[in-house]
């Protein structure tokens, strides 16, 4: 009971570490440099320890020490409780959906079972969504409290635009529930250990609409309404500053991970690589007896699974920095008039051809 | 009344499904990403030549400027450690922002020295406007446009340069000196 206390408490530090103390802080210098290169410019390298720059890597720290340094204000008018409270509701849900995240299957080592996920619920994908539109709430209550327009008018698209386009990736899901027959991400990770059975073959528009939406649900550009920095000021954070501000930042990457994360296992086959799997995997390291092969092979498959996450999260900076923003009303009718039927239209299909093939 | 713009643009059923059309602007920022990557990296190996990206990294390294380019005056010191300055005052009367001042000596008159030469010459960098007039009115080669340009201070008084700080020795000015001979002499002064 100590031991899967101890694993347990292991892998908790290990997602913190990974989403919070990682992808983060260098996503913020990611995002910079990646759009600098990408635009022909240079980007952030001023930043400099003993005259060492590191390509401009000390920017994490200075702007750490910026937000924790700046006035923490709150407007005349404004609500103080949830004017303080909405970047925590914002920023918790963020992390709290990696509880449900595999980032590897089973392994038995020492006579111990391994399960890399922190809480393998059964009902996991339906968490994240719960999870996940609770920081609606976070943003919404942001740009009601912050006693601005300019906020509410964010919070306001940020609302419209959260729920429309989570009734379309709630449809989008349920194909690759028909799938794989579970809701649980484990057992979907765990089913696409063959090549041909990762979920893009199986949903090729569940894929692409998935994608979209979440990029919608995450706010970013082409769907950067809710904060559109040339129409409203900054949006629904207007009125946020300091350590305040650097929440929503961190959620939004933190968000991005979690995006990174889903697709993988919804998609791109979890932990597993291509055409190799776990059974052939543990055989080429027999050599250094089960356990240890048991163990690196762990260690790879965590290492496979974080650089899918990786190539995603570089997808959507991809993105991000090619897109320009839609317009309030072609979102809606992105979200209402195409995505919605067409995830319809996928759920139907799906259904046919399980059927015909049973 | 709404008007529409006709764009000429017509699109096909190929280009508004969207996907194929974002994923060619996709590659075209990626193409950017990876050629400017080995272009940029090594910024500390290579000089700016070397490199995709022309954006100069300013304080570490500076671009050679033309020979015509006009940057802060400064006045010529000669082979016998004097200025060429024999304080005329032209410069002081063709400055359009009375930057200059020139306090002139004289000399008893003696063989072989200088009759009149500056006691203290000030250019006030805070107020010239970098037009080069001195540098054209000058009969004896005595002032210059040098290529320096980034003079800063805290203090405005320090703006004031006395004759100490601004005399540079001739050689330095040589390709100057050519300039200036070329373009005015053409004008027949």
């Amino acid at each position: 009971m100590w031991i899967d206390l101890a694993i347990t408490l292991v892998k908790i530090f290990f997602i913190l570490a990974v989403t919070v103390g990682f992808f983060a802080p260098i996503l913020t210098w990611v995002e910079r440099k990646q759009s600098a290169i990408m635009q022909d410019r240079i980007g952030a390298n001023r930043a400099d320890i003993m005259g060492f720059t590191a390509l401009g890597l000390f920017h994490i720290m200075a702007d750490g020490l910026k937000m924790f340094t700046k006035e923490d204000f709150i407007p005349q008018g404004a609500n103080r409780l949830l004017h303080t409270l909405s970047p925590i509701i914002a920023l918790i849900p963020a992390i709290l959906t990696f509880a449900v995240v595999p980032f590897g299957g089973k392994y038995t080592m020492w006579g111990q079972e391994v399960n890399l996920v922190i809480s393998d619920l059964d009902v996991g994908l339906l968490f994240v969504f719960a999870i996940a539109s609770i920081a609606t709430y976070g943003y919404v209550v942001a740009g009601w409290s912050s006693n601005n327009n300019w906020s509410l008018l964010g919070s306001m698209r940020t609302a419209s635009q959260m729920i429309s386009y989570e009734v379309a990736m709630g449809l989008t899901i349920v194909g690759v529930l028909m799938v794989y027959g579970s809701m649980q991400l484990t057992v979907i990770g765990a089913a696409q250990e063959d090549f041909w059975r990762w979920g893009f073959f199986m949903q090729p528009l569940g894929f692409l609409m998935f994608f979209a939406a979440s990029i919608a649900e995450n706010k970013r550009v082409p769907f950067d309404a809710p904060e559109a920095e040339s129409e409203l000021v900054a949006g629904y954070f207007t009125e946020y500053s300091g350590l305040k501000f650097g929440m929503f930042f961190m959620a939004e990457f933190i968000e991005m991970v979690t995006i990174g994360a889903i697709v993988t296992i919804l998609f791109f086959g979890a932990w597993h690589i291509p055409f190799l799997s776990t059974a052939t995997l543990i055989s080429m390291f027999d050599f250094l007896g089960d356990s240890f092969a048991n163990l690196i092979v762990m260690l790879i498959h965590v290492g496979v699974f974080f650089g899918k996450v990786t190539f995603f999260i570089f997808v959507q900076m991809i993105i991000r920095w090619t897109l320009p923003r839609f317009r309030y009303d072609q979102i809606m009718k992105l979200g209402w008039k195409i995505l919605l039927p067409l995830s319809l239209a996928n759920i139907v299909v799906t259904g046919i051809v399980i059927l015909a093939l049973n | 009344m709404a008007y529409y713009v006709n764009r000429n643009v017509k699109l096909t059923w190929w280009e508004r499904s969207f996907i194929p059309e974002i994923i060619r602007g996709m590659l075209i920022t990626s193409r950017h990403f990876f050629k400017n990557l080995f272009g940029f990296v090594p910024f500390f190996l290579g000089k700016k030549k070397d490199r995709e990206i022309f954006t100069v990294y300013y304080p570490e390294e500076t671009i050679q400027f033309p020979i015509a380019y006009r940057g802060r005056p400064v006045l010529a010191l000669n082979e016998h450690d004097r200025p060429n300055c024999v304080a005329c005052g032209l410069c002081e009367i063709a400055c359009p922002a009375y930057c200059i001042d020139i306090i002139p000596g004289e000399n008893s008159g003696k063989q072989n020295e200088v009759e009149r030469y500056p006691v203290e010459f000030t250019i006030d960098y805070a107020v010239c406007i970098f037009c080069g007039f001195c540098e054209e009115a000058c009969p004896e080669e005595a002032i210059f446009m040098s290529d320096q340009y980034d003079i800063t201070m805290l203090d405005r008084k320090k703006m004031k340069y006395n004759m100490k700080q601004l005399l540079v020795p001739v050689s330095e000015l040589k390709d100057r000196m050519d300039f200036c001979r070329k373009m005015y002499g053409k004008w027949n002064y």
